[in-house]
């Protein structure tokens, strides 16, 4: 399924000065993305030889989740000058936006199920009751909350996911750009709505339980009886299928004219506007657009992640972020997508307990412990000696060539 | 039973307050005393008690509570044979070990016919009760008449208030007489039985803030809900509730229902069980089961089963209003006395007002204090900011290595004074010399990528964090104030403040004028000034910068040590303490505005209050305050970008 992407996009590569033939990248991307998700395919439990568990399936899936936000982060950050310290939180609605759905409509079924079993069937405010009780006793709460009216309904939570981050980043946007509020600020600001946002949510009576959060969302209504394996897979897929689409939206979108104005208010916002541009337009697409990738991006990551609460929207969440990008090189996609990807899966392989820790005779050390501290040192090394990070090396093996 | 509570209650202070007497020239005080009035404690009267009481207190004896106590309760025996008073406890074969009333050691064993229990009838315990009262009263000891006045106020009763007036009379320290006064309206409003006195008293409460006195009030005013066809004479009505309108109608009907005055409503899970119960052939009623998925369609099932008198009628909403017609529902004082609840709700009344007002006062302490805490937190990291234009990440994190500075030295050094006047210097030290080093390892390479500062000194954030955790553990470790800053300053009963925040109030204080000295009086502060407003020209003017800066973030990040211990004296120190103050920080240096000591003082102030003012009206919540406090903060941004206090020239940059 996701090698269509490449096939499809094939077309346009024939003719010169096309945007393909501008971004070479591009290809190669898609390439080694279609490569990939096909290995990881064969290789799955669910539907190839088994070599790769379902866990570290989704893991993978997860990771290209991160990779999508990143490259998101990519574009507002390193092609538009601004460091968002919030993007995060829009993954986070994602997230839960999807979740409330996925909980909801699980919920019901179960429900349902137990109420038929019943010498009478239950009533549809039965039902509602049962499921509010169900799903907000951990709050000590029985009634559903306005947010939930429309929970069930698959199409209007998918709409949510689009929209709520979308919105948010809208409004706080045009609030910020508007009254001319740039960089250092700008960040901070942004740090603050990420740690308002996650303040909101860990308040037990806000209708979204809490610091307990949204849980179970790895059982995909509808799809219950199809076993986890095979569901990772799908998910895979997907992601890479969004990843790939993002890829080629965001490359397209600071390929052309749109991307030389954005670059130049990285540059110098002062003169763009002079130049009669509109500055806070342009600052806020970019910044809308890569709100609502990264609330795709998030509906795609929690339903593989399993559980979702506030403290993945802490600000914390959000630097993480922007470390990834600056490692894996600003101001080129696919270096966002190689930060991503190599710290996440770094990250987890050391902190899962996978990587043997090494006794030096004095002191043992037990990655655990020690991963914070060397990906810390290694950021402030990265800033300071390669300031384009990972993918600088590309520049370099480029320029190689005759 | 609270006249025992009473008496208990006055023996354990008793107890517990006494501390020991020295041994005075005779062994057995107590017993001595006893055997001059001897017929009159063996045989005791009514009339006779009182001549006792008079000996026991010339006397002075230790042990006299005990002793009044275990008379009361026929605990005490006489030996026939020399007339000896004992206690006793039981011992094998109906033996009694006999216990000296003075040493308290075994005596001896005799059987239960060989002594006699003296045992005082109800009269006479009732006056022993009171007498322990007036006893511990009319002690000579004026900390002894207190801590009975306490006992008095911790258990109220009735009996209390003849021996209270008494003392009163016979008191001449006008403190313990203020005191008395007091708990003499206080026990008179409620156990009084002239309605006169009572009014008077709790008139004498009027305004009264402390909880004692609102306690008593609120006792007057209990009430309780009623019904019945008409209000009964004589009762105390507090409201009458009108159902449908201030109680629900169900509910009303729910109180009649209960009462057996009105059929048992079905609701709906009621209705539910019926049908379950009665399905024929998957049929109830006539209708099939699985039609059943609507209220409508069980209602006329439940009808159906209705008509075939198979199950209780169901019971429809003007039934209910019909129902609950017929009576009247009221709230009741459990007060008969109306003049008494009219005093007591006006004097409640008054005093609602002067405890909002002081209310107002303590929400205004603790805002300050927290707005100490913001300023101390901040301050480095607006100097930081202001005069390099470079955001510190890892401030938080230097906060967290002063206050492990602290946990550090308070484990070398136990005592507590001594550990913090060393640590406060020490921290400042530390995470001073960690300043310069980052400054000079890592920020000074990247001035002229400020974005790129803030990124760096995460790194340097994340990976001290970690080390913290490596280093210490995950746990919070204490980081104990010394014993005369543990306690609190009680203002009154709705005002106090721990001393600690009194003492980091004064810190902070200590701090902002320190920084006005060094930064308007002294060399290095027209030096820092001259760099803020223009390095260039500063440099041409023979200051080094580099140096400069080194200094100003050495000094910011001082503070933030000093800060740290601050913290920590009233948080947990955690690896994660600076991380929670961090972002509150920046909010409180961007809102101030940059740069500007007065303006940080301003932003911690306004921050401060904002989230105690929120709290204020949703106090179970702190969580919601800190988001509208923020929410507030990013529209404060829109209007004054630059912070309350804008610097001018070059310094306000871009």
């Amino acid at each position: 399924m996701s090698l269509d992407i490449p096939r499809s996009t094939a077309a346009p590569a024939a003719k010169p000065r096309s945007f393909l033939h501008e971004n070479p990248s591009v290809l190669w991307f898609m390439g080694l993305l279609g490569v990939f998700t096909v290995a990881v395919t064969v290789l799955s439990e669910g539907f190839g030889i088994g070599m790769i568990s379902t866990n570290l399936v989704k893991v993978l899936g997860m990771t290209l989740c991160l990779c999508l936000i990143a490259i998101a982060m990519d574009v507002v950050w390193g092609y538009c000058g601004i460091l968002s310290l919030g993007h995060f939180a829009f993954f986070g609605l994602g997230g839960y936006a999807i979740g409330m759905w996925l909980m909801y409509a699980r919920t019901e079924i179960v429900i349902r199920d137990s109420l038929g079993r019943g010498t009478i069937p239950p009533t549809e405010l039965e039902v509602s009751e049962a499921v509010a009780a169900q799903i907000f006793g951990v709050v000590g709460s029985s009634e559903l909350p306005l947010i939930w009216t429309f929970a069930g309904s698959l199409p209007f939570q998918l709409a949510m996911v689009v929209l709520v981050p979308g919105l948010l980043a809208l409004v706080f946007g045009w609030l910020a750009f508007r009254s001319r509020v740039t960089g250092v600020y700008l960040s901070i600001l942004t740090q603050a709505m990420t740690l308002a946002l996650s303040l909101y949510l860990f308040q037990n009576d806000t209708g979204l339980r809490g610091n307990n959060g949204l849980s179970g969302l790895q059982n995909i209504p509808g799809f219950l009886h199809v076993p986890q394996s095979v569901l990772s897979v799908w998910f895979f897929w997907a992601s890479a299928c969004a990843l790939g689409a993002g890829y080629l939206l965001f490359a397209w979108v600071v390929s052309g004219k749109f991307g030389s104005v954005i670059r130049a208010i990285r540059d110098n916002e002062a003169r763009v506007r002079f130049l009669g541009y509109n500055v806070e337009g342009y600052k806020l697409f970019v910044f809308t657009i890569t709100a609502v990738i990264s609330g795709i991006a998030g509906a795609l990551y929690y339903p593989q992640a399993g559980i979702i609460n506030p403290a993945e929207i802490a600000p914390i969440a959000s630097i993480y972020l922007a470390v990834w990008v600056a490692i894996g090189g600003r101001g080129r996609l696919y270096g966002a997508v190689i930060g991503a990807a190599f710290v996440s899966l770094l990250s987890s392989w050391l902190t899962g307990g996978g990587a043997p820790n090494i006794d030096l005779g004095f002191y043992r050390i037990v990655w655990t412990d020690w991963w914070l501290v060397l990906l810390g040192l290694g950021f402030v090394a990265v800033t300071l000696f390669f300031p384009k990070g990972i993918g600088g090396v590309f520049d370099y093996l480029v320029r190689k060539k005759p | 039973m609270p006249r025992l509570l009473a008496l208990v209650a006055i023996i354990f202070a008793y107890a517990v307050t006494t501390p020991l007497q020295a041994q005075t020239e005779s062994v057995t005080p107590l017993q001595d005393a006893l055997q001059t009035v001897q017929p009159d404690v063996a045989n005791p009267s009514r009339a006779t008690v009182p001549a006792v009481l008079r000996v026991l207190l010339q006397a002075d004896a230790p042990g006299t509570v005990d002793f009044l106590r275990a008379w009361g309760d026929r605990e005490v025996y006489e030996r026939p044979g020399d007339g000896l008073f004992f206690y006793a406890t039981d011992a094998p074969d109906r033996m009694l070990s006999l216990i000296d009333i003075d040493t308290g050691e075994t005596v001896t064993e005799v059987s239960t016919r060989e002594v006699n229990q003296i045992r005082p009838n109800a009269g006479v315990r009732r006056e022993i009760g009171a007498a322990l009262v007036s006893f511990e009263l009319l002690h000579p000891n004026p900390d002894r008449r207190l801590a009975a006045l306490d006992n008095i106020a911790r258990s109220p009763d009735a009996d209390q208030i003849e021996a209270l007036t008494a003392a009163r009379a016979a008191e001449d320290d006008s403190r313990i007489a203020a005191r008395m006064d007091r708990l003499l309206d206080l026990l008179n409003a409620r156990f009084a039985t002239d309605t006169a006195v009572r009014v008077d008293a709790i008139d004498g409460l009027r305004g009264d803030i402390s909880t004692e006195a609102r306690r008593v009030l609120n006792q007057i005013l209990q009430t309780r809900a009623e019904f019945a066809p008409e209000i009964p004479e004589g009762t105390n009505v507090a409201r009458i509730r009108e159902p449908g309108a201030d109680m629900e109608l169900t509910a009303a009907y729910g109180t009649l229902s209960d009462a057996g005055l009105a059929p048992a409503r079905p609701g709906r899970n009621t209705i539910r069980d019926a049908l379950r119960t009665n399905v024929v052939d998957g049929t109830v009623g006539g209708i099939p089961v699985h039609q059943l998925t609507t209220d409508e369609m069980r209602r006329a099932a439940y009808a159906a089963l209705q008509a075939e008198g198979i199950v209780a009628p169901l019971v429809t909403e003007a039934d209910m209003r019909a129902a609950v017609a017929e009576v009247v529902f009221f709230d009741a004082y459990l007060e008969p006395d109306p003049a008494v609840t009219t005093a007591a709700r006006d004097a409640l009344d008054s005093t609602r007002t002067k405890i909002s007002l002081w209310q107002f006062v303590s929400i205004s302490l603790d805002a300050l204090s927290l707005a100490s805490i913001f300023f101390l937190a901040a301050i480095g990291l607006a100097i930081t900011f202001g005069v390099m234009r470079v955001i510190n990440m890892a401030h938080g994190e230097f906060i967290m290595m002063g206050a492990y500075t602290g946990y550090v030295v308070q484990t070398v050094i136990p005592n507590y004074t001594t550990s913090l006047i060393v640590a406060l210097p020490l921290a400042f030290a530390v995470t001073f010399v960690a300043g310069v080093a980052m400054e000079r390892l890592v920020i000074r390479h990247l001035y002229t990528r400020p974005l790129e500062t803030l990124l760096a000194t995460f790194g340097i954030s994340i990976a001290l964090q970690q080390l913290a955790k490596n280093i210490f553990g995950t746990q919070a470790r204490p980081l104990t104030a010394p014993d005369w800053l543990a306690g609190a300053i009680q203002v009154n009963d709705v005002v106090s403040v721990a001393s600690i925040r009194v003492a980091i109030f004064f810190m902070a204080l200590m701090f902002l004028l320190m920084l006005l000295y060094i930064l308007n009086r002294t060399r290095l502060g027209l030096e820092v000034r001259a760099v803020t407003q223009n390095p260039g020209m500063a440099a041409s003017m023979g200051i080094n910068p580099d140096r400069i800066n080194m200094l100003t973030f050495g000094l910011g990040s001082g503070i933030a040590g000093v800060a740290g211990v601050s913290i920590g004296l009233v948080a947990q120190v955690t690896s994660e303490m600076g991380a929670n103050y961090i972002v509150q920080s920046f909010m409180t240096v961007v809102v101030g505005g940059v740069g500007s000591v007065f303006g940080t003082l301003a932003g911690a102030t306004l921050i401060g209050f904002l989230q105690k003012g929120i709290e204020w009206f949703n106090p179970a919540n702190t969580l919601a305050a800190q988001t509208f406090m923020v929410l507030f903060i990013i529209l404060f941004i829109q209007f004054r970008p630059k912070g309350i206090v804008a610097l001018k020239g070059r310094a306000a940059g871009d």
